[in-house]
C-alpha cells in the first residue's frame, strides 16, 4: 500500500512542479512543490500552511468482484487546501481558492501513474499503474479566530478552505490464495 | 437432551473459480487428463503438468442441452423407457485476467503475436514485415534463451519475445509444443518464414540478461526451443473475428474450497463456440464497474464440449464433475 501512496504523492508533486513552479513551500529548510503528505511530516499543532495541498489517507478496502491473482484495493484520500488570498486586503481569497482548485484538477490528470518503489534509488517500476477517481470538491469552509463555518456565509471570513475527496485504486503486492 | 448424532456439514462453499487449461494433442486427438485420484487436491497455485493456470474467472455457467428422449407405448401412451439424444454441453465464463492464452481461448481462432515491424513496412492489422529474427543457439532452455555475445543486444529487459522455428513451407499444424494454427497451403501465409512466430504460444517476457542470453519471466509453453528456432520482439497480441482454425483445449475448473470440500469440473475437450442454440448475440467483453466511470474489462469465453470416450466403460461423455468431500463430512 505504501508504494501506491508514495506513487500518488510523487505524481502530484512532480505535476505541480511543472504546472506552477512558483507554488513552492519551505518545509524543514527545503523548498519543494506544495504537495504535502500530512502523515510524513513532523507532528505539529500549527494550522496547515496556506496555498498548499495536504494529502490525508483514509480507509482502505479490497474492491469486491475485482480479485485476480492480485486483489484490487481502494484507498480513500482527502486533499485539503486553504488560502487567505495573496493581497494584504485578502479580497482575492475566493479567486485564489478557485485557482488552487483548478490546479488540483490539473495535477490529478491523467488520473493514473506508474506504481513505483521509491524506497530504492533509483526508484523501481513495480509493473502496474495506480489510478484514481476525479476529485470531488466539498463545500467551502472558512475560519475566523479558529472557528470553522461553512455554507453560504463562508466567504465572509478571512481564511477559506476546501477538501477534495477521491479514491485511489491499486493492485496489492500480496498474492491472493 | 437429545443424544442423536449430528450429521457433519455437507455443503460445499466457494468464493471463486479458478480455470486451468491444457492443449489437446491435435495429431492424436488425445486430451490432457485430470485424474482425481492423482491430481485431486493439488495446490491451486501449483497445478499438475500439463495444466496451465489461467487465473480466477467469473460467471461460470455450465449448461446441459442433452435431450432426454422417451419411448411411449401402450394404450395410454405411457413412457416405457428413456434414452439420451444428441449430447450437448456448453460452458461460458469471463476471464478476469488477460494474457496470450486467455485471449486465444476467448477469441477461439488463430491468435497472433504482432511482431515488431520494420518502420518502412506497409501497415497491416496483424503486423507487417517484421524486424528479422535472431537465431537461438543450442543449450537454451524453456526459461533461458541463448543468442550469443552481441546478438543478445537485440533484446532488452521488458521485451516480449516470440520464439519458434521458421515456417518450413509445410501444410498442416504449426508451432512447437502447442498447436497454434493450421496452414492449408503455403501460399495462404505468403510463404512467410516468420509465420510460425506470428502465431506461436511460445512467448516470454525478458526479465534478465547475461552476456549471451536472456532470462524469461515464465517458462515457454512449448518447452525448450527446438533446433533452428529464432526469436522476434512482440509488441502486442491480436485476435480476430473469423478465421478457420479452432482452438482445442482440455479444461479444468476448480471451485476454491472454503468449507473443506472441493468441486472440480473437467472437460476433456472444449472448442470455442459463440453462444448456444438460442443465443442471438454474443458479447465478447464484459465491463465490470470499479467506480463510475472506471471499469475493468473481462474477456468473455464460450465453448461447446466435444466428446470423449471413458476407457473404464467406453461411454461417450462430455464432462466430469468431481467432488472431494471435506474431512469428516457426512457422505449422504
Amino acid at each position: 500500500m505504501q508504494f501506491a501512496k508514495d506513487s500518488f504523492y510523487m505524481a502530484l508533486r512532480e505535476r505541480l512542479g511543472s504546472l506552477n513552479p512558483a507554488r513552492t513551500v519551505m518545509v524543514d529548510g527545503a523548498t519543494r512543490p506544495t504537495v504535502i503528505v500530512a502523515e510524513n511530516e513532523l507532528p505539529s499543532p500549527a494550522s496547515p500552511l496556506p496555498d498548499a495541498f495536504y494529502i490525508d489517507w483514509g480507509s482502505a478496502r479490497v474492491v469486491q468482484n475485482h480479485a485476480g491473482s492480485r486483489a484490487l484495493a481502494a484507498l480513500d484520500c482527502v486533499i485539503s487546501y486553504c488560502t487567505s488570498g495573496t493581497t494584504g486586503s485578502e479580497v482575492d481569497r475566493g479567486r485564489t481558492l478557485g485557482t488552487l482548485g483548478g490546479e488540483l484538477f490539473s495535477i490529478c490528470q491523467p488520473p493514473q501513474t506508474r506504481k513505483q518503489d521509491f524506497t530504492r534509488i533509483p526508484s523501481v517500476d513495480l509493473g502496474t499503474s495506480i489510478f484514481w477517481t476525479l476529485p470531488e470538491l466539498s463545500e467551502i469552509r472558512s475560519s475566523l479566530s479558529g472557528a470553522l463555518t461553512s455554507g453560504g456565509d463562508a466567504g465572509r471570513h478571512a481564511r477559506m478552505e476546501r477538501r477534495a475527496l477521491l479514491t485511489v485504486f491499486f493492485f496489492f503486492e500480496v498474492t491472493l490464495l | 437432551m437429545s443424544t442423536s448424532a449430528l450429521r457433519a456439514a455437507m455443503i460445499p462453499v466457494t468464493r471463486r473459480v479458478r480455470a486451468y487449461f491444457a492443449p489437446v494433442d491435435r495429431v492424436t486427438g488425445l486430451p490432457a487428463v485430470f485424474d482425481p485420484a492423482k491430481h485431486g487436491m493439488f495446490l491451486l497455485d501449483a497445478p499438475p503438468a500439463p495444466w496451465r493456470d489461467l487465473g480466477w474467472i467469473d460467471n461460470l455457467q455450465r449448461t446441459c442441452a442433452t435431450a432426454t428422449e422417451a419411448i411411449h407405448a401402450g394404450a395410454r401412451g405411457a413412457t416405457l423407457t428413456q434414452f439420451r439424444g444428441p449430447l450437448d454441453a456448453r460452458v461460458e465464463f469471463d476471464f478476469r485476467e488477460w494474457g496470450k492464452l486467455q485471449m486465444a481461448l476467448a477469441g477461439g481462432a488463430e491468435h497472433m503475436n504482432v511482431l515488431a515491424a520494420d518502420p518502412n513496412a506497409n501497415a497491416q492489422p496483424s503486423g507487417g514485415i517484421p524486424i528479422p529474427a535472431v537465431a537461438v543457439l543450442p543449450g537454451s532452455s524453456e526459461s533461458e534463451v541463448i543468442f550469443g555475445e552481441g546478438a543478445v543486444d537485440a533484446f532488452s529487459i521488458g521485451d516480449l519475445l516470440a520464439i519458434d522455428v521458421d515456417y518450413q513451407q509445410q501444410a498442416g499444424y504449426v508451432s512447437t509444443g502447442v498447436v497454434a494454427a493450421y496452414v492449408k497451403d503455403p501460399l495462404d501465409v505468403r510463404r512467410d518464414a516468420n509465420y510460425v512466430r506470428r502465431v506461436t504460444f511460445n512467448v516470454g517476457r525478458v526479465v534478465g540478461k547475461t552476456a549471451t542470453s536472456v532470462l524469461l519471466a515464465q517458462p515457454l509453453l512449448g518447452g525448450v526451443p527446438p533446433v533452428g528456432a529464432a526469436a522476434q520482439k512482440v509488441t502486442a497480441f491480436v485476435d480476430r473475428e473469423g478465421g478457420s482454425f479452432f482452438q482445442d483445449w482440455s479444461a479444468l475448473f476448480v471451485l476454491q474450497e472454503e468449507s473443506g470440500g472441493r468441486v472440480c469440473f473437467y472437460y476433456p475437450r472444449l472448442s470455442p463456440s459463440a453462444g448456444g442454440k438460442d443465443t442471438v448475440t454474443f458479447q465478447r467483453e464484459n465491463s465490470v464497474e470499479i467506480a463510475k466511470p472506471i471499469a475493468s474489462v473481462a474477456l468473455h469465453a464460450s465453448f461447446v464440449a466435444l466428446p470423449h470416450t471413458d476407457e473404464n466403460d467406453t461411454e461417450t461423455v462430455l464432462c466430469y464433475r468431481s467432488y472431494f468431500p471435506a474431512e469428516t463430512s457426512a457422505l449422504y
